[in-house]
């Protein structure tokens, strides 16, 4: 028998900078969205509908990073209405590919190059960063974009009041499940090692290396893979920026820190 | 232990025979490399391959499967995964490996995923050559006496086979008119000659009879904390060992409300979550403590207890970690031997 709305804990969905991916992948559960709807009040959620109400929640999602005022606005409201926040896909849980040159203190001259003298009216643009640069984060759900089933596994642990039950472990070892040749060994930069499972290492499964887009995993050796792909041949500023490409906040700190850095 | 001959074309008819009933597991390419597959096309069966990526022990424990289906009546205990299967081409270091998981398996508390399947698999052995990574002549698991239903040598125009269990020789009467019961001395002397080639053909070797006391003086080493130092933590050496037996249990509900699963998934101690409890308390937080346990494992405590290492000389480990961390470097480390590998040369201080 289908609850009635008032037993059902109230959602918002919400999306900041980022392509919109999550809370596509959210909308293309076809067979499960009458699940979904039905386990859960909706309140808000802009892909899906127009009726969205923006009131108290027990749960937000969050997906994108912020790089504007207005968002970061919009995400301390959220905080303040929402019981629990979610941080879902790698924009909100770490910043991003917009949130590549966070480990450079030169936002404003990076933005100047790109932007010019271009007036901003609409809101005042930021450095983009992960939504827990301003806002405390319950769970983290990440993902480029995040995984359907690790999605309504998370959703459906979090609607009885559980947290997420997630992998914890690198990339590689879904990727030996997978029964790959590893990529590192045929001298290939692969970041598989420093970047946290739950896609089904689906890179390296059509024989391409990992990039990271699911950030960084909690134990990344980052030294080590550093060195490891300097010895196979690779240069200090290929490995920097195909490392700094999506894990943002995870890894700033490691490449501003970085010796013998020229630039 | 009965011996046959069987004459090579007819290898093929007669695995196509016995697999009527059940999946033939074999050796097939996959990219440079060979993995085990169920095969109806027989041509795809690689008879000349050395390890493969994954060790047999995916065959009975799949990476990730159900182990109950729950359900407001309760739960049902899933065993999806035993079906009636056959292994072809395993060697014997490999069949030393599911001997050692069976010795984890039965003791104690049996554990039926495991075991089940054994029961409803077939191992047909297959003779192997090492490559420049095999050193099971170390750990003396190039040979095998038991843990087998057929064992095939191969020389070159025809196997030899060993029976060696009844349930070989019921596979043997299905097709009784492929083999030859009369071996020649050509062929005996053939085998021999094979034998002695072959085990001349393990160029390096390391001398595990020395391990456990080396382990207990090297303790405090700081060996343990420059291979923690490089260590990826992928992994991988866990994943590739056959003799590797943890899991994890996840929880997998779902959204309906009341049904679900229980997944069992392959576990590493090499792993940081692995030594977690609750409260997020860590007894190996460092990576240098756990490699310390992976090695003790392996190269001391299962030697203390069956009188041999729990190694079996695959060279899966040395074939995998990209960065060199692997039973021919820490063993030859601790006994003092000069090698060249990736977390010697590592410096965790400079990058540049």
């Amino acid at each position: 028998m289908e609850k009635e709305n008032n037993d059902k804990l109230k959602i918002g969905i919400y999306e900041l900078t980022g392509c919109a991916g999550d809370a596509l992948l959210i909308l293309d559960c076809e067979k499960e969205l009458v699940d979904i709807f039905n386990a859960a009040d909706i309140q808000s959620f802009l892909m899906a509908k127009s009726d969205n109400i923006d009131e108290e929640l027990d749960i937000a999602l969050v997906e994108g990073s912020v790089s504007t005022e207005r968002e970061k606005e919009e995400l301390l409201d959220i905080r303040k209405r929402a019981k629990t926040v979610v941080a879902i896909g790698i924009c909100s849980c770490f910043g991003g590919i917009q949130a590549a040159f966070l480990d450079q203190k030169e936002w404003e001259k990076n933005f100047k190059k790109i932007y010019g003298d271009t007036k901003m009216t609409h809101t005042k643009p930021v450095q983009s960063k992960p939504i827990d640069a301003y806002i405390k984060v319950d769970y983290y759900l990440p993902g480029c974009p995040i995984e359907k089933e690790q999605f309504l596994s998370t959703f459906n642990r979090i609607l009885r009041g559980n947290p997420p039950e997630l992998y914890r472990f690198p990339v590689c070892v879904e990727c030996k499940w997978n029964e790959n040749d590893c990529l590192l060994n045929k001298d290939i930069p692969c970041l598989g090692p420093i970047t946290r499972a739950g896609c089904g290492s689906i890179c390296i499964n059509h024989n391409l290396p990992c990039v990271g887009c699911w950030g960084l995993v909690e134990e990344a050796n980052l030294t080590s893979e550093f060195q490891l792909l300097q010895e196979k041949g690779f240069d200090y500023d290929f490995i920097k920026k195909k490392m700094a490409n999506f894990s943002g906040t995870g890894i700033a700190d490691f490449l501003g820190n970085l010796k013998g850095d020229k630039k | 232990m009965r011996v046959i001959k069987l004459n090579k074309e007819n290898l093929f008819p007669f695995l196509e025979v016995i697999s009527e009933k059940a999946d033939l597991w074999a050796p097939v390419k996959k990219g440079d490399k060979h993995v085990f597959k169920v095969v109806d096309d027989f041509s795809k069966v690689e008879l000349s391959t050395t390890r493969t990526i994954l060790p047999p022990r995916k065959i009975f424990l799949p990476p990730t499967f159900s182990m109950f289906n729950i359900s407001e009546k309760g739960y049902e205990e899933d065993f999806s995964h035993v079906t009636k299967k056959i292994l072809f081409g395993i060697h014997p270091c490999d069949i030393h490996g599911l001997l050692t998981l069976d010795n984890f398996f039965k003791q104690d508390y049996l554990d039926p995923y495991y075991l089940e399947a054994r029961k409803n698999t077939l191992i047909l052995g297959l003779s192997c050559w090492p490559d420049e990574y095999c050193f099971a002549k170390s750990t003396n698991t190039h040979i095998i006496e038991e843990g087998f239903d057929l064992f095939f040598t191969d020389l070159k125009d025809f196997f030899l086979v060993w029976i060696g269990s009844s349930q070989g020789d019921d596979l043997i009467r299905l097709k009784p008119e492929f083999f030859d019961e009369n071996l020649t001395d050509t062929d005996i002397q053939t085998y021999i000659r094979w034998q002695t080639e072959r085990d001349k053909a393990y160029k390096w070797g390391i001398n595990f009879n020395a391990l456990p006391d080396l382990i207990e003086l090297k303790y405090r080493d700081s060996l343990w904390e420059k291979l923690g130092d490089a260590c990826l933590a992928c992994g991988s050496c866990t994943n590739v060992c056959p003799t590797c037996n943890c899991y994890n249990i996840m929880d997998k509900q779902f959204l309906g409300g009341k049904d679900g699963k229980m997944i069992r998934y392959w576990d590493a101690c090499t792993l940081e979550e692995y030594s977690e409890i609750a409260g997020g308390e860590n007894f190996r937080k460092k990576r240098a403590d756990r490699l310390k346990l992976w090695y003790t494992h392996k190269l001391q405590a299962y030697i203390s207890k069956y009188g041999k290492p729990s190694c079996v000389g695959c060279g899966r480990c040395i074939v995998t970690c990209p960065v060199d961390i692997n039973v021919r470097t820490v063993g030859k480390a601790l006994l003092g031997e000069k090698e060249d590998a990736f977390w010697l040369r590592f410096n965790k201080e400079v990058t540049k």
